[in-house]
């Protein structure tokens, strides 16, 4: 093959070249090692917030947080060089393609990782100023106490602690400033958008995906939405047993700030491999962030798409702290219909042509495909796994691996006439990330129990102790708030 | 002349960031021709780059013994990507290494060329690599393409540092040879020499070929030759309208600044996919955290 030849001194231009290349050197033989890597590669992918990580930037020692701060962004001019020409859009894409699709190539996976730890903080001044432009008043007066060390990385900001003024412990999320705008502006090409997309993810419906993250990349811009839907989630949690949401300071927050409540707990790598955990907790941590993602999206309909491990805290008693809401999808109830609708004919009905109908009505399946029934159940079955029969089930990684593999097996007899609906894009998520998760848990429990408790048109009575106390929490909200889908 | 195929480059990324990486040194002895307040290190890392190499070949292969030379002696058809690499290598150890390392450097370039002489087919004249105007050249097109394509796609320097630009890289072209006071050291001192010139310049088969293919090479996937083509359409913007005309391209339509901005947002592609390769960050690093303890 001929390959293009390059210009001195333009190292660069011919980069690209090797990326696809790449590509289809690797092919799907690749694909089989790729599943767990992909979460672990969001889980790597460098800084990303947690409203307590005061080790992140100082994880690699003293030198390297020493030059971070030497290297900190000190003025916008410095944010669009590092961020702008479609550098911040490539970074939040690799974040999100990382569990979009694992069809990406080592070298694309490569460089928006790199990407992304190529991002130093901005400098104290340059923080305190979108602080001071965003709230009128210097950090320090508009809160009793500004710490100027940023205590984690954001995708497009930062977290620095502050005690507010009736002293409360908050973390505040400061933006980058110009970077919204640069985003937008680069957003708006989409010819090049989607060159990259289908360079990154060959596998994949690439305008469905290409409008599905344009979008949720915009919303992740303003952070007053960020916001909002915390706060959402915290009000819908209040007073839960084991799942809390740190409150929003509504008048603290703003588009480019978003202050709320400081949480404290380990973190993921401590609860994996801390000798301070047993496995038991670690199957109770892991019980709370099961019923997290499904009573949130079978109650509320809200999905929160970033259960990145960086987004947990833990403590014990299977309590954990949920962080950054910048990635919530809410759905409608015609878009969650059909999604519960394949769950109860395949694993309550027992009833595949429902199941299969339910598919199609979804959208994953198109009309009067010609495979038959129970080709289309046993390739779907692997999703339901864990919720097909009552009795404790120990997730594992090979089980995230299996459905992730399965998720992209391109050969399989259904690949042909299987989609994914835009509005569903970002539940691969469920498959690719919170399973992956719970399967680096370990985490035993009866899933199908839990789920039984969850499921709308099931209402089965508590299979756990924790199932008890969350049907306690639940009968002592006021009527009427069971469910409460959060809306658009 | 020949018709050797151009050979599939292998590894290409990798040389081109192992270039880089290679001319940054980790220890060095000074502060090299160069330094990190200077102008040179500025435009180095502009955005622009790739579009400045592009249009710097395709000016530099319109002087037919320049053509010649690189032609008949370089490995540029058994492996055109590995000439050029190692054209980056050396500039970025002029650039950014400290003097031992650019002087040794530019004496084994000067050894090289010792060996380049021969005939040019077309013109019927000789040449040798190590000719003063031949290498001043190569110099000019170089600078000047770094100007323009930084004017037309990066940060445009303003008129007083672009002399300091000039009056800088002089010492570049000093190193291989060229006297002096033939160099150039003002923007409108090289808007003369290049003038001066252009007489001499002509498309060859040899400039046809090797430029033809570099701008639309074969082999790339569909998505990526996407991406080429805004390369290639800068590069043509920023040609002079005399080098299109001697290559016989056609006018591109003007510079909107909304073609400008799509044209920087692939350049940032391509920097950023550059960055990902081993050693590039790190070094790209180093010169920041330099260039700042200069400016203070």
């Amino acid at each position: 093959m001929r390959l293009a030849v390059v210009a001195a001194g333009g190292a660069s231009i011919a980069a690209l070249a090797v990326l696809g290349r790449r590509r289809r050197r690797g092919g799907r033989s690749l694909r089989v090692e790729r599943g767990l890597t992909a979460l672990r590669l969001a889980a790597r992918g460098g800084a990303r917030y947690a409203s307590n990580a005061p080790r992140l930037f100082a994880s690699a020692g003293e030198h390297r947080q020493q030059l971070r701060n030497d290297l900190a962004l000190r003025t916008a001019e410095d944010v669009a060089a590092t961020l702008g020409t479609m550098k911040g859009v490539l970074m939040k894409l690799g974040q999100m393609a990382s569990y979009v699709d694992d069809g990406l190539s080592p070298a694309a996976r490569r460089t928006l990782s790199r990407l992304q730890d190529s991002v130093p903080p901005m400098s104290a001044e340059l923080a305190a100023q979108v602080v001071t432009e965003e709230l009128g008043s210097p950090p320090e007066r508009a809160f009793a106490t500004w710490d100027p060390e940023p205590i984690a990385a954001a995708s497009i900001g930062q977290v620095h602690r502050a005690i507010t003024h009736d002293g409360r412990a908050v973390a505040v999320k400061v933006q980058y400033p110009g970077i919204a705008e640069t985003i937008a502006a680069d957003l708006g090409n989409v010819a090049l958008l989607r060159r990259m997309l289908k360079i990154t993810a060959p596998s994949q419906d690439v305008d469905a995906l290409l409008a599905e993250l344009r979008e949720r990349i915009t919303e992740e811009l303003d952070y007053r939405r960020e916001a909002r839907n915390q706060q959402l989630f915290a009000d819908y949690y209040e007073g839960h047993p084991t799942i809390s949401v740190p409150r929003i300071v509504p008048e603290l927050s703003t588009r480019r700030l978003v202050t709320s409540e400081l949480a404290d707990g380990a973190r993921f790598a401590e609860l994996v491999d801390g000798s301070g955990w047993s496995q038991a907790e670690r199957d109770l941590a892991a019980e709370t962030i099961y019923r997290f993602v499904f009573r949130s999206l079978y109650e509320a309909h809200a999905f929160n798409g970033d259960p990145h491990p960086g987004n947990y805290l833990f403590r014990s008693g299977g309590r954990v702290t949920f962080l950054d809401f910048g990635l919530v999808k809410h759905f409608t109830a015609e878009e969650m219909q059909p999604l519960a609708a394949m769950v109860k004919h395949l694993c309550v009905d027992n009833d595949p042509e429902g199941f299969r109908r339910a598919m199609v009505q979804a959208g994953f399946l198109i009309p009067d495909a010609p495979v038959s029934t129970p080709l289309v159940v046993k390739h779907m079955a692997v999703f339901y796994d864990t919720v097909r029969e009552r009795g404790p089930r120990t997730m594992t990684g090979e089980y995230a691996s299996a459905v992730t593999r399965t998720f992209f097996d391109f050969r399989s007899p259904l690949a042909a006439y299987a989609r994914i609906p835009r509005s569903y894009v970002i539940l691969q998520r469920i498959n690719l990330g919170l399973f992956a998760l719970l399967g680096e848990l370990h985490a035993t429990a009866d899933w199908r129990g839990i789920a039984e408790e969850i499921w709308p048109f099931f209402q089965g009575p508590p299979c756990t102790p924790m199932g008890a106390a969350e049907a306690a929490w639940r009968s002592r909200r006021p009527v009427g708030t069971n469910p409460v889908p959060f809306g658009q | 002349m020949t018709s050797q195929p151009y050979s599939a480059a292998v590894g290409l990324v990798e040389r081109y960031a192992a270039a880089l990486v290679s001319g940054v040194p980790d220890r060095p002895e000074d502060d090299g021709f160069f330094g990190p307040a200077s102008v040179t290190w500025r435009l180095a890392a502009d955005l622009s780059g790739p579009v400045a190499g592009l249009r710097s070949v395709l000016i530099q292969a319109l002087h037919p013994l320049a053509m010649a030379g690189v032609d008949q002696h370089s490995d540029w058809r058994r492996d055109p990507v590995g000439r050029l690499a190692a054209t980056s290598a050396y500039v970025a150890t002029i650039t950014y290494g400290d003097r031992a390392s650019a002087s040794k450097a530019a004496g084994r370039v000067r050894a090289i060329h010792e060996h380049v002489r021969g005939t040019d087919s077309v013109t019927g004249r000789p040449y040798a690599a190590g000719d003063p105007a031949l290498l001043l050249w190569v110099h000019a097109a170089l600078v000047d393409s770094a100007l323009e394509a930084a004017r037309l796609f990066g940060t445009p320097l303003a008129m007083a540092d672009a002399d300091t630009y000039l009056a800088e890289m002089a010492v570049s072209a000093e190193l291989l040879g060229v006297p002096r006071e033939m160099i150039p050291d003002r923007v409108s001192a090289l808007r003369e020499y290049l003038d001066g010139v252009r007489p001499e310049l002509r498309c060859t088969p040899a400039a046809a070929e090797s430029m033809g293919y570099m701008l639309d090479p074969e082999g790339m996937g569909e998505e990526i030759a996407e991406l080429w083509q805004d390369l290639r359409d800068a590069a043509l913007v920023a040609l002079p309208g005399w080098a299109r005309d001697l290559y016989g391209y056609q006018d591109p339509p003007p510079l909107t600044p909304e073609r400008r901005t799509e044209i920087r947002q692939t350049l940032g592609v391509f920097d950023a996919v550059f960055t990902a390769e081993p050693g590039v960050l790190e070094a790209r690093q180093q010169l920041t955290l330099r260039m700042r303890a200069a400016r203070g």
